[in-house]
């Protein structure tokens, strides 16, 4: 399927950004929700062929970017040739601006020498490490099977070769006390990051993790204790420099993920791969996450894409301000938000927000809007009040 | 010209629900060839989609039927009537059109108590009774049982019982007989002066009001000038038929016979069920026996979940009133719930039929409080109060007498349920009449009842305890001075009005418990304590704390998550749309309903 490049669209309608997925890992984690497979490394060629084939078909052209995230999965999975290719094609069907963003997802005990040069030498600038945590119990609990030296011996790697890398942290996982979580903030500080991403577990369903719970094999965190390690999160790397600018990232001033912040823009972007999904020109669409269906469709020259959804206009304004406010630091900014939706901030949702604001929810300077530091962990209640 | 009167017969058909009724009489049409076998389909005079799903006639309408005897054409006219205790009033106006009733009893599930409460009406409308036996094609019919039923609980000579089925039709023309030659012709005079009997009305955007009647005496003629008697306006019959079943315009309507008449009435309540209608000039003296106004039994408040819906609810609410003259609202102020309307229903069936239809055909969201009776009070003054609103109780103090109604209910059900059933009353205060045997496995059962004990969950317990085989019925008896005291509701500091109830004193403190921590179940976590307390004046009874909700965040949202997350929050969301927001809390519809489920937990 061909599309017309519509670089004359604002970033709302047409992508600077490009998401590619990579589905192949050692082993699936019991939390993980992604479209992930272990076990197939035998099809990374083929998945790769693919993959050039459907930015073919989508792209025609090659689309000018100014972020490009290859996630996964373990994108550094895959052999240096295989990592190289991957590399090449996403540099032909997706070239950078000066200036740009090109993030790469790394799971500790998946880097070399080897690939680390192979991905300086691409044009990657930003390394994402998957930690999740330094204690062997909740890696454990998690179904990691990295151990905590890795991370490390991951971050040495890292380190110098690109400006920017990220941590990946994961806090009120079953079994984990306040201390633990204290512990793993402090061991993850301790490696002098510019951003990391600190998340509360969340039970996805289906997963493992997820079963275990059903079952009752597995205590999730009691809420107050999980409401703790939240707080010691948000304070603890604001005293070592790093703020918060979304509910789950925190970074250096200048260093948060520019890709990201795309999502939380409501910005457009394209998605390549498997169960990727894609927001061009309005629409909504989502790969399957079936890799054998995957392959042969992409194989048979015809797209990928599962469900589509278009919002109205309506529709689309309000998950803008459900995205925005995400955004910690930028949270909505009036003239921002009338001049992409088309919908006056107050005139859509101003009752909504003025309640949330009485309630101590929502901070408001006039020109912008914000949670407030109890609406962060409330976040939800008035997000729901949004859609 | 009129039919002669001679071959006229008229008659209702009266069943407990699902007994068949409305499939006999799809039946009698389809025999008499007014309809085609294609067009024979169930609950064919049923038009209203709620009572379709539910199988319930709600609305009583007519139908003339031609059926050869002998050589001669009869017309007999089949009043329909609904078959749920609610709509017992309704049941009544239909019988006084007729001369005759088909009893029609589920030969597989015997007498129930509609039957028996049905059968009684009929007889004490001097009609004739035409005991019918139905489904006897069906494996699990048990007709010779069921006959000394009938003959036990009815006094009815087991041989005058037809046995038919009116799914196949077998023995359906042993009923159109019976009906000719036993269901007496009627007797008005055909030269008097106009009496038609008005039995039923419904709204038709084009034409107005549609009455349905049956004419008494004389004859109501196309361009005739009328006069309704109680009413005591004047109208010109522009419009007179019949349903056959479909509508079939006619220029003469005369005695004994039954269909509608358009008037130029603009609005339902120009119009009262059991009026008689008569001509002018030469009017009739004395009017028709008319009927009882309905007694509405049940009430609640009815709160549009936003504000600013109060005028739409208002105009649903009348446009509902159009079709319906037994429900009744007037507005209503709650300090929590804001503007709304206090509704009055002919019972639980009923209220649940009006709210779904508001919420269905109004698209509105309602918050409705929990159903209660009406309490007579006497004041230390010497006023007697009647009030159906628990918040205009006025304070203990001023009370010298605190009455309730109380209705005698029968049950019919099988002997060794009898002590589930009378543990269940005997917890609701109830006091026991008697019991009587219908065989050595069935009984009716006999207790008198406070109302407000069973208005909200007395069947659905009855259906369980009985393993759906116990069966109710219930008039009211009058009031009783009871215990009763106002059990007032406080969340976070405020009291909140829509969630008082009244209780007997001897239960105050246990229902009191209960109820709080009913609700510490039903509301949800904010963000800050909230406290919930059951009193008794300044008297706290009970009290609960909800603790504040600390953590409710999404943690992941990016590209491929964005959907997902939005619907997730959209759910949430409509899980808000029936809160209402007291004070600083939010409430939800099922907290409101919640304080008079008295279910253990």
């Amino acid at each position: 399927m061909l599309i017309a490049l519509r670089t004359d669209l604002p970033s709302w309608l047409w992508p600077r950004a490009a998401y590619i997925h990579v589905p192949f890992c050692a082993h699936k984690c019991g939390y993980c929700d992604f479209a992930s497979v272990a076990g197939f490394d035998h099809l990374a060629d083929r998945y790769l062929s693919a993959l050039e084939r459907e930015m073919g078909m989508t792209l025609g052209q090659p689309a000018v970017v100014d972020t490009i995230f290859v996630g996964g999965g373990t994108p550094t999975r895959l052999d240096p040739d295989q990592l190289e290719r991957l590399m090449a094609k996403i540099a032909h069907w997706f070239p950078l601006t000066k200036g740009g963003e090109w993030t790469v997802e790394a799971n500790p005990g998946t880097l070399d020498v080897a690939k680390v040069e192979l991905l300086v030498q691409a044009g990657v600038n930003r390394v994402s490490l998957g930690a999740q945590s330094f204690r062997p119990a909740l890696l454990a609990a998690l179904e990691r099977n990295h151990a905590p030296e890795e991370v490390e011996r991951a971050v040495e790697l890292v380190r110098g070769r690109f400006p920017r890398w990220s941590l990946d942290l994961i806090f009120g996982i079953p079994g984990s006390t306040l201390a633990d979580c204290e512990a793993d903030v402090a061991a993850a500080l301790a490696l002098g990051p510019s951003h990391l991403s600190c998340y509360g577990l969340v039970y996805e369903k289906g997963t493992n993790l997820w079963k275990q719970w059903q079952a009752g094999q597995v205590v999730p965190v009691d809420e107050e204790t999980e409401r703790a390690m939240y707080e010691t999160v948000i304070d603890r790397l604001a005293l070592s420099g790093l703020s918060m600018y979304e509910i789950s990232n925190y970074a250096r001033p200048g260093h948060e993920s520019r890709h990201n912040l795309v999502y939380w823009a409501n910005d457009a972007y394209f998605g390549v791969g498997l169960g990727a999904a894609s927001y061009v020109d309005g629409v909504r669409s989502v790969n399957t996450r079936d890799l054998a269906a995957y392959l042969r469709r992409i194989e048979a020259g015809e797209p990928a894409t599962g469900p589509t959804e278009r919002l109205d206009a309506e529709a689309r304004a309000r998950e803008t301000a459900m995205l925005m406010l995400r955004r910690t630091v930028l949270g909505i900014d009036r003239n921002d938000y009338e001049l992409r939706t088309g919908y006056s901030l107050d005139g859509l949702l101003g009752p909504a927000l003025a309640r949330f604001v009485d309630q101590g929810l929502l901070e408001d300077d006039g020109q912008r809007l914000r949670f407030s530091r109890e609406g962060r962990f409330l976040a939800d209640r008035v997000l729901c009040e949004l859609v | 010209m009129a039919f002669d009167p001679k071959y006229i017969r008229d008659f209702s058909i009266v069943a407990h629900i699902d007994h068949g009724k409305s499939t006999l009489a799809d039946q009698l049409l389809l025999q008499s060839g007014a309809i085609t076998q294609r067009e024979f389909r169930e609950q064919l005079l049923d038009d209203m989609d709620l009572e379709r799903e539910r199988g319930i006639t709600i609305k009583a309408r007519a139908v003339a039927i031609n059926y050869t005897l002998d050589g001669q054409v009869y017309e007999l006219n089949l009043i329909d009537t609904p078959g749920h205790v609610d709509f017992h009033y309704e049941v009544s106006r239909s019988l006084a059109a007729c001369e005759g009733a088909i009893l029609l009893v589920d030969a597989t599930q015997g007498v129930q108590a509609q039957t028996v409460a049905n059968a009684f009406l009929a007889v004490g409308n001097d009609l004739t009774i035409v005991p019918v036996l139905n489904k006897i094609d069906m494996q699990a019919a048990r007709p010779e049982e069921i006959k000394e039923e009938i003959m036990h609980t009815l006094g009815i000579d087991p041989a005058e019982i037809l046995a038919v089925s009116a799914k196949t039709g077998q023995g359906v023309p042993d009923v159109f007989r019976t009906i000719i030659d036993r269901v007496p012709p009627p007797s008005g005079n055909p030269s008097g002066p106009l009496r038609a009997l008005i039995f039923d009305s419904k709204f038709d955007d084009y034409q107005g009001v549609i009455t349905y009647v049956r004419v008494v005496d004389g004859a109501l003629k196309v361009g005739q000038k009328i006069r309704l008697m109680a009413g005591g306006t004047d109208h010109e019959v522009t419009g007179l038929g019949q349903f056959r079943p479909r509508e079939i315009a006619c220029d003469e309507l005369g005695v004994g016979q039954v269909g509608y008449v358009i008037a130029n009435l603009k609005q339902l309540s120009d119009v009262r069920i059991g009026d008689t209608i008569t001509q002018v000039p030469g009017a009739a003296e004395i009017p028709l026996e008319g009927y009882h106004e309905p007694v509405q039994v049940v009430f609640c408040g009815l709160f549009p979940a936003s504000h600013n819906q109060f005028d739409d609810l208002r105009t649903a609410l009348q446009k509902l009133a159009l079709n319906d003259s037994s429900f009744s609202f007037e507005p209503e102020t709650s300090d929590a719930l804001g503007f709304g309307f206090r509704c009055g229903f002919l019972g639980m069936l009923h209220m649940e039929i009006v709210q779904q239809r508001l919420e269905r055909e109004s698209n509105l969201a309602l918050v409705q409080t929990a159903p209660n009776v009406t309490y007579e009070i006497v004041t230390r003054k010497g006023e007697t109060l009647h009030i159906s609103n628990p918040t205009r109780i006025p304070d203990p103090g001023d009370i010298e007498e605190f009455r309730e109604p109380i209705a005698k209910v029968n049950f019919i059900l099988p002997a060794d349920c009898i002590g589930a059933i009378m543990q269940l009353c005997e917890d609701r205060r109830g006091v026991f009449i008697k019991t009587e045997y219908l065989s050595p496995t069935r009984a009716i059962l006999t207790y008198e009842l406070p109302l407000a004990e069973m208005i909200y969950d007395l069947y659905d317990k009855l259906k369980s305890a009985t393993r759906g085989y116990g069966t109710m019925d219930y008039e009211l008896i009058g009031y009783r001075a009871g215990d009763l005291c106002r059990l007032d509701i406080v969340v976070a500091g405020q009291k909140v009005d829509a969630l008082s109830v009244v209780v007997h004193r001897a239960h105050a403190d246990r229902r009191g418990r209960k109820l709080v921590r009913k609700l510490k179940g039903e509301i949800d976590r904010h963000q800050f304590e909230v406290a919930i307390q059951a009193a008794i004046g300044s008297r706290v009874i009970a009290r609960e704390t909800i603790s504040a909700l600390r953590k409710n965040v999404t943690a992941k949202c990016y590209g491929g998550d964005i959907t997902r997350k939005r619907k997730l929050l959209e759910k949430q969301k409509e899980g808000k749309k029936r809160m209402k927001q007291v004070g600083n809390v939010e409430i939800s519809q099922d907290a409101f309903l919640s304080v008079l489920d008295d279910t253990d937990d």
